[in-house]
């Protein structure tokens, strides 16, 4: 058991930074890249234990990119950095090489079973991150709050 | 005709300043902190003038000077065309005093200065002897300035913009930032009736300059590989450019620097995809050995994608033979007791990992996302068209596996 919660913490994070390494990342973004990763796939497997791929490929998406928001705003830097890399551990290579086992098999049901999943699964990292995507960047300026919070402090000063 | 920066010796000069300033220990006020430029016509130093940084984006043109025989000939005009070009990028304002004569206010007016301050008595009170011009004695500093942001070439600006595009595009960015960084540089340097169109392989920007003068300008940028660190880098440009931190020459300088930014080593990446493959063939189902197995064979492969990048190869190329080289290193190891791997699938679906196009897939949605929607189209099939070709490659080598041996074992 415990090797299984190493494993899922380990091997997205390394996944991650290796694949922030091939996209030429900037070496000072490496551990957040891996941390952002690693977020995702916990995400990911959390919501597994009770709910299709494709819901949980959903979240773990959503918590990839809301965190890489949170980051570019922090570390001034292009959310791709932290997001492509981040959102691998999620994207469907699996689905890909199974349709084309089943296919070559002759198992046609189930290549058109694995390959609509892979869809659903790709269909659902793009409503993740379409979603983070159309929140407004002022949200994750710690500016915006700073001035609600002083806004809410002065109306509720007049009540 | 060309103008030549002075930086030491500037003392050399003196004569000719003295022409402009007749008091030396005015001029050594302002000679070593000012820059100096000299111009020179056919090996002759014929004009000379020395600028002075004010602060607050402003400068002032504390002297210019033409030797008495070539007066009157437009080298004076020249200078100051050249000067207000080269520090455009830099000062918003240059600011230039002179006494009270129609001749010099006419020169000046003439080239594009207006009148902006007097300070008054300081000729009587800064100079030791009388100043008299055409018979009059100056006595008050009349201040002239002129906004320099007119003089930028919109052409230079516009090609500057392009070029950041073009560098992020072929790097990997999504088209906001490309738009954007383009749409910061230009307002930037005052070009402000631009308008641009972009696209996943091209730009397409226009720019008004004045009533009637419009540039144009259309840029191919085929798809290409995904370099993150270049991006971060132009982003960190556009941003400087934009807080006004450095001028248009030095831009063009440092967005060259940037473009020359190598890859990571390439003993580096095969690593890379290397522990790529492993982590992720553990993450779905491996157990340690094929994860191990996935390891040499993520490796090997990345030796063929680098190979197949030098010698320019198409997409198709290296990815339907990548996906046949992964299951065919997936199937030897198989076959050799030694490695304890069981299955192919763990060790086929990690090394793939390094062959999907997550930058693509990613910025495709990105693009839907932000309603570009064509070259989010476009990205997306080049996304699809990739996960196609490694799946044609993966098939076919199973299906040539699968009917030598008469089956396999998932």
């Amino acid at each position: 058991m415990m090797g299984n919660v190493a494993a899922n913490l380990i091997c997205p994070f390394l996944g991650t930074v290796a694949f922030a390494v091939l996209f030429n990342v900037p070496r000072k973004y490496y551990l957040a890249g891996g941390l952002t990763g690693t977020a995702g796939w916990l995400a990911y497997i959390f919501i597994l234990n009770f709910s299709s791929a494709a819901i949980a490929s959903f979240v773990g998406a959503f918590v990839v990119v809301f965190i890489s928001r949170m980051l570019t705003v922090r570390m001034k830097c292009p959310i791709t950095v932290f997001l492509i890399s981040g959102i691998f551990p999620l994207v469907p290579g699996a689905g890909v090489y199974y349709t084309a086992y089943y296919l070559v098999t002759d198992q046609i049901a189930l290549a058109g079973e694995r390959g609509l999943g892979a869809l659903k699964i790709a269909f659902a990292i793009v409503l993740g991150i379409a979603f983070v995507v159309s929140i407004p960047r002022e949200v994750f300026q710690g500016q915006y709050w700073r001035n609600r919070k002083t806004e809410k402090m002065r109306t509720g000063e007049k009540q | 005709m060309d103008i030549e920066r002075i930086t030491d010796k500037k003392r050399d000069y003196m004569e000719m300043l003295l022409l402009a300033d007749p008091q030396e220990s005015m001029i050594d006020r302002y000679l070593d902190q000012g820059e100096m430029y000299v111009l020179y016509d056919q090996g002759r130093a014929v004009t000379a003038a020395v600028v002075a940084d004010l602060g607050g984006g402003k400068c002032e043109l504390k002297n210019i000077s033409t030797i008495p025989e070539e007066q009157r000939k437009g080298y004076g005009r020249y200078m100051i065309h050249f000067l207000c070009e080269h520090y455009s990028g830099r000062y918003d304002l240059m600011y230039v005093g002179t006494g009270n004569s129609p001749d010099t206010l006419g020169f000046y007016h003439a080239c594009g200065f207006v009148n902006s301050h007097i300070v008054a008595n300081f000729f009587v009170d800064n100079y030791e002897e009388p100043i008299y011009e055409n018979g009059i004695r100056l006595t008050d500093m009349i201040y002239l300035k002129k906004k320099l942001d007119s003089e930028l070439d919109v052409k230079k600006v516009v090609d500057l913009a392009v070029e950041a595009g073009r560098i992020l595009l072929k790097n990997g960015a999504e088209i906001f930032r490309v738009e954007e960084t383009m749409d910061r540089i230009c307002k930037r340097f005052h070009v402000d009736y631009v308008d641009s169109f972009t696209l996943s392989h091209a730009i397409f920007i226009t720019a008004e300059k004045g009533m009637n003068e419009v540039y144009t300008k259309v840029k191919n940028v085929p798809l290409s590989g995904a370099h993150l660190g270049i991006v971060t880098e132009v982003n960190a440009l556009s941003r400087e450019i934009s807080a006004g931190k450095i001028g248009i020459d030095e831009a063009w300088e440092k967005l060259r620097a940037i473009e020359q930014i190598p890859p990571k080593k390439g003993y580096f990446q095969v690593l890379a995809a290397g522990v790529g493959s492993a982590a992720f063939g553990y993450l779905l189902g491996a157990s340690v050995n094929e994860s191990l197995v996935a390891f040499g064979i993520g490796c090997l492969l990345y030796f063929w994608v680098l190979f197949a990048k030098k010698l320019h190869m198409s997409k198709i190329i290296v990815n339907i033979v990548g996906g046949a080289l992964i299951t065919l290193l997936a199937v030897l190891a198989l076959h050799v007791p030694a490695l304890g791997v069981a299955r192919l699938d763990g060790m086929i679906v990690g090394a793939i990992m390094p062959l999907v196009p997550g930058l693509a897939f990613t910025n495709a949605i990105r693009d839907i996302a932000n309603s570009d929607f064509l070259s989010g189209t476009v990205r997306m099939i080049d996304a699809l068209m990739v996960f196609v070709y490694i799946a044609i490659g993966v098939g076919t080598m199973l299906s040539i596996y699968n009917n030598m041996i008469g089956g396999i074992t998932v």
